[in-house]
């Protein structure tokens, strides 16, 4: 009997929890095999909502920019946070003034960071502008109308956007380093470069595991940056998965293509965090076995 | 305490008896319950006005207004629609009348439109539209022309030129003229997606209504890689590149002052730029209003419409509101109200527009469409979801807005990309 209220306490919110992600996911794995266009039918129609989705050129586009996009935004928020971690790392005077300072564009919401950076970036008014009344008449900016370039400004946003995140949990990483490995490093006569790249960041790892994993899925379901900052286009340029998905649900009325594409994105995500799970199982498992 | 609940309950109790007396008491009244995209501007004054006048014919009005896009209002229709309570009337356009008719039921107009003799007034294509299986359960509320040119008048000054293109030949020419004589920009543009469909709009229904109307409104896969649709692209290539490159995703309303200060010479845009522009603080004189280049000559009218649509309810105020509603959508003076405060011209082909209230440019383009629709040389708009459900249009505007920024793109590519858009939409 002591244990019910205990049993009630986990499981309720767990199976409701449960319930709607699970009942909501396969729902839209369930409508996008029929041929629902403004309302949900439950007509089967077999992968045509797929294949038609694979062929548009704005899921194409939209793709290859997700690897773009990601690729960048992770490896440059990774790099970006790993530096202002170390720097701060090196016991400096206001360092809570900094950190805060650092982790403060987390707090501001990506449609804020979109409509900011926009401003900023366009040439007609933003840093193009600035530094051409400042007297270098030939300076370009442009990236945020230029098509092959564009896409790069919404990993420059959303790099400054969640830098600081990165840098938090990897300080704490820092900081967890057992101190007698650095003494023993010390005495063994290793310099600071080598300190970091042969003592520390090894020992580092599992949490820039975690930051990845996190800061991937951020990339993969990105929407609002995107949607203040350049609206997908020019053209449709900075198309994203995320952003595919609502224009054909809400814009298009096209409500089985846009639950293909929602499932297609699921299926990416899915390859990202298949592996991580199967890599803390395998370490998990290394560990009781040592 | 116990009184006090007691008496409370009691309270309850009456008020729930008297909530059907009162309704019933009320049911004579017309009421309508009604949803649309048009909360400011010149558009919230119309559906204002258009209210104070159901009003004043004993109605209740119930506007809820959705701004943003359309596809905005539609998410909230939706909603309503599945949870069974649709509002009695509500803003729809083109062809997501019929779509969208098939999802809920629909009132039949047929009666009252047949009162009000309005059928050989419309334009045939306008009435398809809103008349789903033959049965008219939608009305036209007023007309925009999206091919309407309008020139700067400081750009044509720089450029001494007088004579207002009616080719897409002496379109290019002027346009020429201007950058020579220094006009940075000869086009007008803001980058927005709509802005890119227009100007193809334009373009293809001025060098071929017919081919227009197969291509586009049809989706006839021989006209859409017919020569005609190639010379189109051609053409939109050297309105783009005339335009400013520097702008992303701009409302049209934003440069606005740049043309007026004939820093961009000519700007396409359906007819509601004049109130636009008008409201910006610009004189008439600031600027020229044409009708968009034709290349046979003729008039050509690419026509946008908003129009009411109105959704089956069983009760007695609101079938009352909605057959008031329809009447009053119907009068030419009503239309007349309407369309004076948008900048927009009537529906019916019948109304006086020699009166006070009306600009050149509507009066310009009333007679056009009456022109137009009798030559068959008027066509339905792609840009605005006139021409084809929002997944074809969309699909199809992808494909423009990438020609236009892309200039690597050639027009035989193009015309290959837009038959795959379609075939992949479809």
């Amino acid at each position: 009997m002591r244990r019910a209220p205990e049993l009630l306490v986990i499981w309720v919110p767990l199976l409701l929890a449960a319930a709607h992600i699970v009942v909501f996911t396969a729902w839209t794995v369930w409508i996008s095999f029929t041929a629902s266009t403004l309302m949900p039918v439950s007509e089967f129609v077999g992968l045509r909502n797929y294949t038609s989705v694979l062929a548009t050129r704005n899921w194409k586009i939209a793709f290859d920019n997700l690897f773009i996009f990601g690729g960048g935004f992770v490896a440059f928020t990774m790099l970006t946070g790993l530096l202002l971690a170390i720097l701060i790392d090196q016991r400096i005077r206001g360092e809570n003034v900094l950190r805060s300072i650092f982790l403060y564009p987390m707090a501001v919401s990506f449609v804020v960071t979109g409509v900011v950076w926009s401003w900023l970036l366009n040439p007609g008014m933003g840093v193009q502008k600035l530094v051409n009344d400042l007297g270098w008449a030939g300076f370009r900016f442009d990236w945020i109308v230029d098509r092959e370039m564009a896409i790069w400004t919404i990993v420059l946003a959303g790099v400054w956007q969640a830098a600081g995140f990165a840098m938090a949990l990897l300080l704490a990483g820092l900081r967890s380093v057992e101190p007698d490995l650095i003494k023993a490093a010390q005495i063994d006569g290793a310099g600071p470069l080598r300190m970091y790249t042969r003592v520390i960041l090894p020992t580092l790892w599992p949490i820039m595991v975690a930051v990845l994993v996190i800061l991937l899925q951020m990339a993969i379901t990105t929407f609002d940056l995107v949607r203040a900052l350049t609206g997908g286009g020019p053209g449709i340029a900075t198309q994203l998965p995320a952003l595919v998905v609502y224009d054909f649900m809400f814009q298009r009325g096209q409500i089985g293509r846009g639950a293909a594409a929602a499932v297609l994105m699921l299926l990416t995500l899915l390859g990202v965090l298949v592996p991580h799970a199967l890599f803390k199982y395998a370490r998990r498992r290394r560990a009781a076995n040592a | 305490m116990m009184s006090v609940h007691r008496r409370s309950v009691l309270a309850g109790a009456v008020g729930l008896m008297a909530a059907p007396l009162g309704a019933r008491a009320q049911a004579a009244k017309p009421r309508l319950t009604a949803i649309s995209q048009w909360s400011a501007g010149s558009d919230g004054a119309a559906i204002t006005a258009l209210g104070k006048k159901f009003e004043e014919r004993g109605g209740v009005w119930q506007h809820s207004p959705v701004p943003g896009f359309t596809t905005d209002m539609m998410n909230k229709l939706r909603a309503q629609i599945i949870s069974g309570d649709p509002p009695a009337c509500s803003q729809l356009k083109g062809p997501e009348i019929a779509a969208w008719s098939k999802i809920a039921p629909t009132v039949n107009l047929d009666a009252t439109v047949a009162a009000a003799g309005y059928e050989k007034v419309v334009a045939p294509d306008l009435a398809r539209l809103h008349k789903p299986g033959g049965k008219w359960s939608a009305l036209p509320l007023q007309v925009y022309r999206t091919n309407t040119l309008f020139l700067s008048k400081r750009a044509m000054d720089k450029a001494k030129a007088d004579k207002i293109p009616t080719t897409w030949a002496q379109f290019n020419e002027l346009g020429e003229k201007m950058k020579a004589a220094g006009v940075p920009y000869p086009v007008a543009n803001g980058g927005a997606r709509a802005d890119d469909g227009q100007k193809f709009e334009a373009v293809l229904a001025g060098i071929s209504p017919s081919v227009y109307r197969k291509a586009i409104m049809e989706l006839d896969d021989k006209a859409l890689a017919s020569p005609e649709v190639r010379a189109a692209f051609a053409q939109l290539r050297k309105i783009a590149d005339w335009m400013d490159p520097n702008t992303a995703a701009q409302h049209f309303s934003v440069f606005l002052p740049r043309f007026v200060a004939g820093e961009m010479g000519m700007l396409i845009q359906g007819g509601w730029a004049q109130g636009v522009l008008l409201n910006g603080g610009f004189k008439l004189d600031d600027f020229i209003i044409a009708p968009g280049p034709t290349d046979n000559g003729k008039p050509v009218f690419v026509l946008n419409a908003d129009a009411f649509i109105f959704w089956q309810r069983k009760e007695a105020d609101l079938q009352a509101g909605q057959k008031l509603m329809a009447e009053l959508v119907m009068m030419p003076e009503i239309q007349t109200m309407y369309s004076q405060i948008t900048g927009s011209i009537p529906v019916r082909t019948d109304v006086n527009l020699s009166g006070a209230g009306w600009s050149a440019g509507q009066v310009e383009a009333a007679r056009t469409l009456k022109e137009a629709v009798a030559i068959n040389q008027s066509v339905l708009s792609l840009a605005h979801n006139m021409a084809q459900e929002n997944g074809i249009t969309a699909a199809m505007i992808d494909v423009l807005t990438e020609f236009v920024k892309n200039k690597a793109i050639t027009p035989d590519q193009a015309v290959k990309r837009l038959g795959e858009a379609v075939a992949s939409a479809r």
